[in-house]
Formats: structure tokens, sequence, C-alpha cells
């Protein structure tokens, strides 16, 4: 029993998603273009990597808001998921098959609306338009990336769902989006160690999308002339986490436990 | 539509249920077995009647005691597709309007969506279905519950509550869905008064957590409620208010003269 069609058309409906993962992003975009590129240029690969380290850490916080409305929607689904599991045809399995599917063609969806919006503004401000290098991999990263934060998020609510409880399950819904912002920034800034490059999924997302738009592999410092990062050893760090956290969820999918909301109020 | 299969049978067995920090247990020994029939409970607000349909449903863990559908126990059941229930909280499977959601849980179900509108449109709430279920009114959200509930084919049918919020209207054409269901049903209210409309099923009573009975709701007029412990007692029930004893034919008071069993019960205290 698969929902994805469903469940896609719930998320593609929810204008809380597109406010927050494409509007609210796309000011951000807005802010990159026109305010902080004082500067950048005339050289060509100046711009290049200077859009592209953009865009890459806008998708990665734009996809993190995926991951918190796929938190709420579970938060808020426990008791129906425990009933359904019970009581209909749907099972853990083909359920977590459906939000696969759903969030990873999300994750091309937003990936390519802020393509639009990337390619729009940085295009007005520089004066050329720059298109993906490889658009075919840039919406791979971007359909794993949605995998990934969808599988991240179920792992995280599930542990407050089953054993926590609701109390703290808002702020838990965040963590996805803190820790994408933290590393993501770091990136741009600072040269983290290698092995936090290859090991973290949020900083691998970043650096494949980076290559995907730009062409050119990541660097240690994101858009600048330092240490370049070899996309396989990205990808398979991406594609462990993601394994690893699907099959987590599946086991904590299998054990969830009914939560009344008024559980999660917290004044 | 019938249901698929015959109804399975229902056997909860010393069921008892603790919210902590709470001291009172929320369920104490219920016991109660649905095997083809139909059975109505009756009890205050919150003497257990919800907790127990939840537990049943597995959605509530029991401190102790067992639930099983046709021998297997409800927390390690899968697809049985033959129970249902209206508890509003179990369709809030995903956030798409109303006509959507009948479509995702048919499909789960195993039925025929088709079924589904046609009785929503019997029941004139055929302008729910553009609508989210957060945006129905309460009483429309009890409505959908209800008829989802009797829907796809259903054979054992838990039903909490069903007339909260329902106009009168809609209220007795539930009752004769409900007697035409070839399925069994057990159902909650704190209302007395519907017992009149179920002449032909069990009757449990609940009050403090504790089930009484089963009895017959046609022998409502007869049975009587009164202090301390008789030995003519069809029933006794240890309450935080003292002993009584549901006896037929004679008593302190007539069951069915009161607003509720609550009410009854402090009367006699």
């Amino acid at each position: 029993m698969n929902l994805w069609r469903p469940y896609t058309k719930a998320m593609l409906t929810n204008p809380f998603l597109w406010f927050w993962a494409v509007a609210f992003m796309a000011f951000w975009v807005a802010i990159g273009a026109f305010v902080e590129s004082q500067g950048i240029g005339p050289s060509h690969a100046t711009v290049v990597a200077y859009t592209t380290s953009w865009y890459a850490l806008i998708v990665l916080f734009s996809l993190s808001m995926l991951a918190v409305a796929i938190a709420n929607s579970l938060t808020y689904g426990s008791s129906a998921l425990a009933y359904a599991f019970r009581f209909t045809r749907l099972t853990p399995e083909g359920y977590l098959g459906s939000i696969v599917g759903g969030s990873a063609i999300l994750g091309g969806v937003l990936s390519f609306a802020l393509l639009g919006a990337t390619v729009g503004m940085f295009g007005s401000r520089f004066g050329s338009v720059l298109l993906p290098a490889d658009p075919l991999g840039l919406l791979a990263v971007a359909l794993l990336g949605g995998v990934f934060f969808m599988a991240l998020s179920v792992t995280l609510i599930l542990v407050v769902i089953n054993y926590l409880g609701l109390r703290s399950a808002s702020f838990v819904g965040f963590v996805p989006l803190l820790i994408s912002f933290s590393l993501g920034n770091a990136q741009a800034y600072v040269a983290l160690p290698r092995w936090l490059l290859y090991g973290s999924p949020f900083n691998d997302l970043a650096s494949l999308l980076y290559q995907a738009y730009s062409g050119t592999p990541a660097t240690v410092v994101l858009g600048t002339a330092s240490a370049a990062l070899d996309w396989s050893g990205l990808l398979l760090g991406v594609l462990l986490w993601t394994a690893l956290l699907t099959g987590t969820s599946i086991l904590l999918l299998r054990r969830i436990r009914a939560r009344q909301l008024e559980e999660g109020r917290q004044i | 539509m019938r249901p698929a299969h015959g109804p399975d049978v229902l056997d909860v067995r010393d069921l008892d249920v603790r919210f902590p920090p709470a001291a009172a247990p929320a369920l104490r020994g219920v016991r109660l077995r649905i095997d083809h029939g139909k059975m109505v409970i009756v009890g205050a607000n919150g003497s257990g009647k919800t907790t127990l349909i939840r537990t049943i449903l597995g959605l509530e863990r029991p401190t102790s005691g067992s639930v099983t559908l046709d021998g297997q126990d409800v927390r390690s059941i899968r697809g049985a597709t033959g129970l249902s229930t209206n508890l509003a909280e179990v369709y809030r499977l995903i956030s798409l309007p109303v006509r959507d959601v009948v479509g995702v849980i048919a499909r789960l179900k195993g039925g025929d969506p088709a079924e589904m509108l046609g009785r929503l449109h019997e029941f004139e709430l055929d302008e729910v279905l553009g609508k989210r279920i957060y945006q129905l009114s309460t009483g429309q959200q009890k409505m959908l519950g209800n008829l989802f509930a009797v829907s796809f084919g259903a054979s054992t049918i838990l039903l909490d509550e069903p007339f909260d919020n329902v106009d009168f209207t809609r209220r007795r054409r539930f009752v004769r869905l409900l007697q035409e269901l070839p399925a069994d049903v057990l159902l909650n209210t704190h209302e007395l008064e519907l017992l009149v409309h179920f002449s032909g099923w069990q009757l449990g009573l609940m009050f403090e957590g504790r089930l009484i009975g089963p009895f017959a709701v046609a022998e409502l007029d007869r049975l009587f409620l009164t202090r301390g412990a008789r030995p003519d007692a069809l029933a006794t029930m240890e309450t935080s208010l003292g002993t009584f004893s549901i006896t037929r034919d004679a008593g302190d008071r007539p069951v069915k003269s009161a607003t509720s069993l609550n009410a009854l019960v402090e009367a006699l205290a």
C-alpha cells in the first residue's frame, strides 16, 4: 500500500511550506544577490563561485524546512499512524516508502524553484545568466537531499514521539534546520576538518550541490581557492547517512506510539 | 456494503490503565466480550469510556490485562481492516480536503470511496468534501468519523460518543443505520436517555473506570441502584462514595430515572 501521491499532493499544497521553504529562502537569495555581493566580480570564476555557494546553502536550508514540515506532520499523525498500521492495509514500510517518494519529489521541486530565483536574481545583479553545469546531477542531489532530510526528520521526531513525549517535539523538529544552518554557514567561512566535511551529510549535500551547479569540485571553504573535495566521498557520506537513518526510521515507525496533541502544549 | 468477513471476537480481560502521576486508575479490571452482538456503554464524562476504546485500539498502553481481536493481541495486530472507529484523531493521517482523505482511507481499508461519498450525501454533508478536517465544525467532524467507522465493510465498530454535537435529524438517521448494520458495535455515550433507541443491545454501565454488566438494554426499566452490597445483586460496584448494587425489580432508585449514572450514585451516597 503506497500513499506517495496524496502525500506529495499534501506537501505541494501546503502554503506554509511554500512560504518558509521557497518565499523566505528567495528573500535570502535576494540578500545574497543584491546586498551581500558588494565587491564580488568582475571575474567570471568569482561570480560562479559566489553564486553557487549561495545556492548550495539556500537549498540546504530549504530542504531542512521540508524536514520541519515532515516532523510536524508526524507529530499530528501519531495516533492515525498507530491506528493505520493495525487496522488498515498500510504498513510502516509502505508509509515510509510513500514519504521517501514524496520527499524526493519535494526536494526536486524546492531546489528548482530556488534555482529559478537564483538564476534570475544573481543574473540580474551580475548581468549574466548562470545555468547549472550539470542539471541532472543537480536534480539527483536534490532528490537525495529530500530523502536524507525526510529520514533525519522522521528518526528524530519518532524518538520524541515514542520515548520522550510531545513537549520536546516543536524544538526537536527544528534540529535539522539548526544543524544545516550551523554547518552550512561554517563551511562558507572557515576551514572545517576534512573528516567532518565528508562525514557530515549536510556538508556533503551542500558540496555536491555546489559541484553540480558550478561544474567544479567543491572546496573545503566553499567557493574559495582552498583544497578540493572528492565528489565520490561526499556522495558516499550522504548515502550512508540516508541508509542508516531510513533503516532506523523503519524500526521506530513499527513501534510508533499514539500521542495526544495536548501533550505538546508548552505553556 | 456488507462486511468482507464475519465480525471478529473482541475480548477485553481484566484491563487496568493508569496515567501517572494520577493516583486513580482510568480503567479498573474491565472485562468485556463482543461476539456477534452490539453493546452500549453508558457512563459520565471522565468515567473511562474513551480510554477503553483507545486502549482497545492499541492507542493507550494497559497497565495490566489484555485486549485481543480474534485471539490476537491488538498491540501486535497488523492489517485488521474489519475493525473501525469514529475517533477523529485516527483520520488525521494526511492534510488534504475531505474528498481526498475519503479516497485515502478507502484504499487503506480496501473499500470503495463511493460508499463513503454516498453516505456523506445521504447525511447531507456534501459541503464538507472540499474542506480540510480542521475546517469542519465539531458536529461535522463527529459525523465524518461516524461515517468512516461504518463504511468500507467494517465488521467490528467502536463508537465514542457518536451523538455529541450532532443534530437531531442526523442522530435519528445514524441510529437507524447502526440498527441495520450487519456488524458488531461497541458504542459509548454519557446520555442515558439515548438508550431507548438501542433496545436489542447489551448494556454496560461505566463508573470510575469500572464496567458493570452486561445487562440487556430492554430490561433497563427493571434495573435499580441500591446502596450497599445486596445478596440478590446482579452486580456490585466499589466506588469512592461507597458500595452500590444493581438489582432487578426493586431497589433504592430506578436506573432509568437518572440523567446520568454519576447523579444517581451521588443522590444515593
